[in-house]
């Protein structure tokens, strides 16, 4: 009932000019936000601060009893290890190639499926397809059609005559690498092409005509109008496949398991393995919060510049 | 005059050059999204023997059924090989619909409720709120999963639905509230105000009068969380170890990385690890664009 009454209030405030409704009912606000806070601080905020905790502690499951304070202990011996610098460049690699290819072949596909053409409502929809698909079917897709001995790619490429025998291309360490970022970039694509095109189709066509008017080659209207008005979206699409990138776990747990040698072990995945494999809880926990830091650390960067760039928007 | 005319033929040339280097790049487009899929989805109709040929036989000799239907009979003729994942994979097809028509419905209730708040009310502790929703947005779920882990075994939850509902919940809501506050935003506030005048509670304005007008955003946002349901491993793989709870990609990789497997097996599973999020993708193909592009383009 009082909920009611306060929100009858609120729409008299607003007609008198105030603008802003429920200028009086903070309580009521903070009670419809109170169920999801619940769950956020039980299973996401309660969990970051047990695993500060623990990754300041000696703490492994093979000597379960143990639970030792070693301070920044396990920290120490991360930025010692030449591990964690391996996996910190692998995961720079991957991360800067699949967002790259993401961004390239997004704008490419963007473009082209902003243009008219027959058959280009087919193309939008079946765009789709690789984004319905669940990274780890993809990775095992992918590991089905990398196969060594009856992948499909050694087939098309031998009958193509462009390799002369079937090679492991899970086997050897760079083209492990790219054929991970390639199975990735398959994946991500849709998500980039579906928001760039919507950037695209948003743009007036009268400013392509006034510059085609005033001479402009394609060249100049992609950089001085297009791109402008693409910005925004890029922006989304960087922060969105750069943390996708630094996250990625499914496809590499099916595709390469961080092989050949730590070929492909990223920093997720190193973390995977300090955790669930050595069973360090520890030292495990101290990577985990490598990776938080890290990837917490893009997005406030990321966030700065679209909130000066006066994108966004609460 | 002939000059003219000679214009306007290089015109249209120039033209259909133009139409016909954009159906190649359509085409090429085409090639590059479906050929990885189809080869996955022509193998599943395949016999062992065919899909290990090589050089391989992209159109299946005499297709079957064969593989779909030993997931229906996984005792019968093929058990040696892969018999694990065979058993697994209905029930977990069935544990992953339980686990994301779960996590989309819990997903819709309380992001109603914060999103709306958010979209309406003007109050202290707003920003922090919209903050911690991002902010929680943005956590790697590596980071989480061992004291998760830990958490759900002190309630001895862990191999249960629930405590999937409960982390996929935590983990895709902040994305629903935020969609949700900008669907609720989007709504002129006089329809609510005209309902509440006409005497309904706020209860019943928000079943009888928003939520309707905010179908779009409410399908859109259950279908997001379905999916991030439906697709998640990391999770699964540390909180599910029994057909009680192993979901899907548990078991698709379970083939994935089983050398014994029959690979066209593998692949049939994979497909159907494929067909809701891609039945739900096709239906609701203007919502998904809708949703991933809200605050991505600015009205």
């Amino acid at each position: 009932m009082t909920v009611l009454s306060g929100i009858k209030v609120k729409g008299r405030e607003r007609r008198r000019g105030a603008g802003q409704v429920g200028y009086d009912r903070p309580r009521f606000a903070l009670l419809l936000n109170a169920p999801a806070m619940i769950a956020i601080f039980l299973l996401a905020g309660y969990p970051i601060v047990y695993s500060a905790v623990i990754s300041l502690h000696k703490y492994n499951l093979k000597r379960p009893r143990v639970f030792d304070f070693v301070g920044l202990g396990n920290y120490l011996e991360l930025l010692e290890s030449p591990e964690f610098w391996s996996a910190l460049w692998i995961t720079v690699e991957y991360t800067l190639l699949v967002v790259s290819l993401v961004v390239v072949l997004g704008i490419g596909i963007a473009l082209l499926l902003n243009r008219h053409f027959p058959g280009r409502g087919i193309v939008r929809t079946l765009i789709l397809v690789p984004w319905a698909i669940p990274p780890v079917v993809n990775g095992m897709m992918w590991q089905w059609i990398y196969d060594s001995k009856v992948g499909a790619l050694n087939g098309l490429l031998k009958s193509l005559h462009i390799i002369t025998e079937y090679r492991g291309w899970l086997s050897e360490p760079t083209s492990a690498l790219l054929a991970l970022v390639f199975a990735d970039v398959w994946n991500m694509v849709p998500l980039a092409v579906i928001i760039l095109l919507a950037a695209l189709q948003r743009i007036p066509g009268e400013l392509y005509d006034a510059g085609r008017v005033d001479g402009a080659s394609s060249f100049q209207l992609f950089r001085y109008v297009t791109f402008p008005w693409l910005a925004q979206a890029l922006l989304l699409v960087l922060i969105l496949q750069t943390m996708s990138a630094i996250r990625s776990f499914d496809v590499i747990y099916v595709l390469t398991a961080g092989g050949p040698g730590t070929a492909t072990t990223t920093l997720t995945w190193k973390t995977y393995l300090t955790t669930f494999d050595s069973l360090d809880f520890g030292l495990g926990n101290a990577y985990a919060y490598m990776v938080s830091i890290i990837t917490l650390g893009l997005a406030l960067i990321y966030f700065r510049i679209l909130y000066r760039r006066g994108d966004f928007e609460t | 005059m002939t000059e003219v005319i000679a214009q306007s033929h290089m015109r249209h040339w120039r033209q259909d050059v133009r139409l016909i280097a954009l159906m190649l790049g359509g085409a090429l487009v085409t090639v590059y999204i479906l050929a990885p899929f189809c080869w996955l989805l022509l193998s599943s109709f395949m016999h062992e023997q065919d899909a290990l040929s090589v050089p391989p036989h992209w159109i299946p000799k005499n297709p079957t059924l064969s593989n779909y239907l030993s997931f229906f009979n996984p005792s019968e003729t093929r058990a040696v090989v892969g018999s694990r994942a065979i058993e697994q994979t209905l029930p977990g097809m069935l544990n992953s619909f339980i686990a994301a028509v779960g996590t989309a419905v819990v997903n819709l209730v309380l992001g109603t409720l914060a999103g709306y708040s958010l979209a309406r009310f003007k109050f202290r502790g707003r920003g922090a709120l919209l903050g911690i929703y991002l902010g929680s947005r943005m956590l790697p779920g590596i980071a989480l999963i061992v004291p998760l882990y830990l958490t759900i075994k002190a309630f001895g939850l862990l191999d249960h639905l629930v405590a999937l509902i409960a982390t996929y919940v935590t983990f895709t809501l902040p994305f629903t509230i935020w969609l949700l506050k900008n669907y609720f935003q989007a709504i002129p506030r006089s329809l609510e105000e005209a309902a509440l005048i006409d005497g309904c509670t706020w209860l019943q304005m928000m079943v009888k009068v928003l939520l309707p007008t905010a179908l779009p955003g409410l399908i859109a946002a259950a279908m997001f969380a379905f999916m991030t349901a439906w697709n998640d491993y990391l999770f699964a793989v540390i909180l599910t170890s029994t057909t009680a709870s192993k979901t899907m990609p548990v078991v698709v990789a379970g083939f994935a990385t089983d050398v014994t497997t029959e690979r066209t097996l593998m692949a049939t599973s994979g497909v159907l690890a494929i067909i809701p999020p891609l039945v739900l993708a096709f239906l609701f193909q203007r919502l998904i664009v809708q949703g991933l592009t809200s605050g991505a383009v600015k009205d």
